[in-house]
């Protein structure tokens, strides 16, 4: 009993600095706990209400419609067209982002006196602002003025409008989308590669791998694999949120052949004002983006070898 | 010496050199003023200078320029929300509706009945056309005051019609016209396009409009309630846009992409808004002497053609700020701001007494091309609205009619389609 009635003082005496530790620690934490909840968490908040309701800019009266909205959205043709246009375009930008980039990164980092001048022009695109080069990617696209329709008709292809048939405007945006992308994933890809120690491939060569392709395969990749999962990530989420050469280039035509998940958002949100729909769209644009995200670090990180 | 006196007199003058600023400050009223399209800053400005020098009392500040129409009416309804809304702002006519009508139901607009009242009985009818006045009407009450107005014209290359074996000097005045001259131009010089009608691009539905009121069709009912162009005119405008591809060889790309062609040569005919006037001039540069003329109006009685550009509307609260606004907002809609305004862009006048000898006469004179949209200003129509669904019943009807003229639909098909289409947004808003 007295033993007992003699330690329990002693305990709290041992907790009293902890809880004032924690305390303290908690005290520092808050700034940042509270930018968190501010900023980043409390908007999430008032985005996934305002997609439960028929909220329009402006308005007065707003109504409380449940899950209506993502019903609508599931039934709506031109919501659905979006996904089947991002997805696609997606196919085609991820993969083609992904290796051309690397291998152009390959091809460049074995050149030496020439390196930087290719490093350059690659990146060039990376630095000029799209809606400054719209004016430019109309005039060489156009069916009449521009150079690029005779040149493929010179191919034999016949006289194609790029941008104005609806079969072809959005593989043309793809083409521009990965123009803009190639360079900065090759930057990535040479920082990866400049990164691999020479004496892997000494190593390698030393136990019977003999052409490049072996040392690719035996070297380069699997120490490129970090870099290859950051990229193929990045491309992702900047491919799924193809937005300025929709906005500059098509507005969604012709006949809604480009339009894309975050153009119709944007259009539901900013020009038709019905912001509680454009909600629900972008709660279901973040889910995509979570869930692709997730999905490919754990398929990739499996693969990944951190040196 | 420094005596008591003095000391105490030198304080009250100080203190009265001080006050005196204070006091003539507070006596001046400053307008919080919001327009859209930063190229317009060059006719706002001298506009709001003339205005400061024959008002001393009121100040005109210009808020951050939004970049078209639809932002300008975005930023209102924010503003609405927060409490910040400019005193005045001169919303685009497309847009005007759905802002008064949000805006009256928030008590944040004023209507100007009985200011116009005010003025006497008959300045209003020595001012302004009853259709000009009518373009700011909302559910009967005069929300706006018309500032620029500008209706769809055509612009030419004189020198393909001469090819076509035409007279620069006569352009056709009838659609019939338009496509023979289109087609003549395409077979004379076979790589051009003799006619382009880009509704398929354009950014707004006006052109299309255009087509459906100069054959004295309407899009809506005359309470606003129902769909009103699937009758004969809906029926001859989609058949003529089909026949600009058809016989005239139009292409169907971009609306910049158009305007380009035309101004290197290589397009006959196309119809655009005269605010474009001198944006088109520079353009084409000196490459062919570029001729404009009247949009052609196949219905002479009840034919039209809407009005785009934009009105003003107070918001004011304070009623010193109100009398300073309605001041500035009557000066902008009078003959020497529109003077201003008209030469510096081709829009045409609001005001009547505008186009006397001294205000807009001289520069019609000499600038016969800017005289088109003068020329058709008692042809105004209003630009209609279909409501909060407006940009997205637009964008609907653009695809059909894309469809349409590439032959995808048949253009009673289309029309069809575009009027039941139409109907189900207009319940749905």
């Amino acid at each position: 009993m007295a033993v007992a009635a003699a330690s329990v003082p002693r305990a709290a005496r041992r907790a009293a600095p902890d809880r004032r530790l924690a305390l303290a620690g908690a005290a520092f934490a808050a700034p940042a706990a509270l930018l968190l909840l501010t900023i980043l968490l409390a908007p999430l908040v008032v985005l996934v209400l305002l997609s439960l309701t028929d909220y329009r800019l402006g308005a007065v009266a707003v109504r409380w419609v449940g899950l209506a909205n993502y019903a609508e959205m599931f039934t709506d043709p031109v919501f659905r067209r979006a996904i089947r246009n991002t997805f696609l375009y997606v196919a085609f930008v991820l993969p083609a982002g992904v290796f051309g980039a690397l291998a152009v990164a390959a091809l460049v980092q074995a050149r030496t006196r020439t390196r930087s001048f290719y490093e350059v022009i690659y990146f060039l695109p990376v630095t000029s602002t799209l809606v400054a080069m719209a004016t430019v990617w109309q005039f060489l696209l156009h069916p009449t003025l521009g150079p690029v329709t005779p040149l493929i008709a010179g191919l034999g292809f016949g006289r194609l409008d790029l941008l104005n048939d609806p079969d072809l405007a959005l593989a043309t945006l793809a083409v521009i989308g990965l123009w803009q992308m190639l360079g900065f994933n090759m930057v990535l890809f040479l920082a990866g590669l400049s990164a691999i120690p020479r004496e892997l491939y000494e190593a390698a060569a030393l136990d019977g791998a003999a052409g490049a392709i072996d040392r690719f395969l035996r070297v380069t990749w699997p120490m490129l694999s970090p870099t290859t999962m950051f990229v193929t990530i990045t491309t992702t989420i900047s491919a799924f949120k193809v937005f300025d050469t929709v906005v500059v280039l098509t507005r969604g035509g012709p006949l809604g052949a480009t339009d894309t998940l975050l153009y119709v958002l944007y259009l539901e949100g900013f020009h038709y004002f019905r912001t509680g729909y454009a909600a629900a769209m972008t709660v279901i644009v973040l889910v995509f983006l979570c869930a692709l995200s997730l999905l490919q670090a754990r398929l990739i990180e499996r693969r990944v070898h951190y040196a | 010496m420094l005596t008591r006196k003095d000391f105490l007199l030198g304080t009250a003058a100080a203190a009265g050199a001080l006050a005196a600023p204070a006091v003539r400050a507070q006596a001046a009223v400053t307008l919080d003023v919001l327009h859209a399209y930063p190229s317009f800053a060059r006719f706002f400005t001298p506009v709001a200078e003339e205005f400061m020098k024959a008002n001393p009392g009121i100040r005109i500040s210009f808020r951050q320029i939004l970049p078209n129409y639809d932002e300008l009416h975005q930023a209102l309804l924010r503003g609405a929300l927060t409490n910040q809304l400019p005193d005045v702002a001169f919303s685009g006519f497309n847009r005007l509706p759905e802002l008064a009508r949000t805006l009256s139901a928030r008590n944040q607009i004023l209507a100007l009945d009985t200011l116009i009242a005010d003025e006497g009985a008959s300045w209003a009818a020595e001012n302004f056309s009853p259709r000009m006045l009518a373009l700011g009407k909302v559910d009967g009450r005069q929300y706006g005051m018309p500032f620029n107005a500008s209706s769809p014209i055509a612009y030419y290359n004189p020198e393909l019609v001469a090819r076509a074996g035409f007279n620069p000097d006569q352009f056709p005045d009838s659609w019939e016209g338009v496509i023979a001259l289109g087609a003549a131009i395409k077979r004379a010089v076979p790589q051009a396009m003799g006619v382009s009608y880009y509704i398929n691009s354009f950014d707004s539905d006006w052109l299309w409009q255009a087509l459906v009121q100069q054959g004295g069709g309407r899009m809506l009912s005359a309470d606003g309630k129902s769909v009103a162009f699937g009758g004969e005119a809906g029926l001859a405008a989609v058949r003529l846009a089909r026949r600009f591809v058809t016989e005239c060889g139009m292409q169907l790309i971009g609306s910049d992409q158009n305007r380009q062609q035309f101004a290197t040569g290589g397009t006959g005919i196309i119809f655009d808004s005269p605010a474009r006037l001198a944006v088109i001039t520079n353009l084409v540069g000196g490459r062919f002497p570029l001729r404009t003329a009247p949009f052609p109006i196949t219905d002479k009685v009840n034919g039209g053609v809407p009005t785009g550009g934009n009105a003003a509307v107070i918001m004011a609260t304070d009623p010193a700020k109100r009398r300073a606004a309605w001041e500035y907002v009557k000066f902008s809609a009078g003959p020497l701001a529109q003077k201003i305004a008209v030469e510096m862009t081709g829009y045409l006048p609001v005001n009547l007494k505008a186009l006397a000898p001294e205000f807009l006469g001289r520069f019609y004179e000499q600038n016969p091309n800017a005289r088109s949209a003068a020329l058709q200003m008692d042809r105004s129509l209003p630009w209609e609205d279909y409501g909060a669904n407006g940009p997205r019943i637009h964008r609907v009807q653009q695809e059909l009619l894309t469809a349409i003229m590439r032959g995808d639909l048949a253009p009673e098909v289309g029309l069809a389609r575009m009027v039941r289409e139409t109907e189900a947004l207009m319940r749905a808003a």
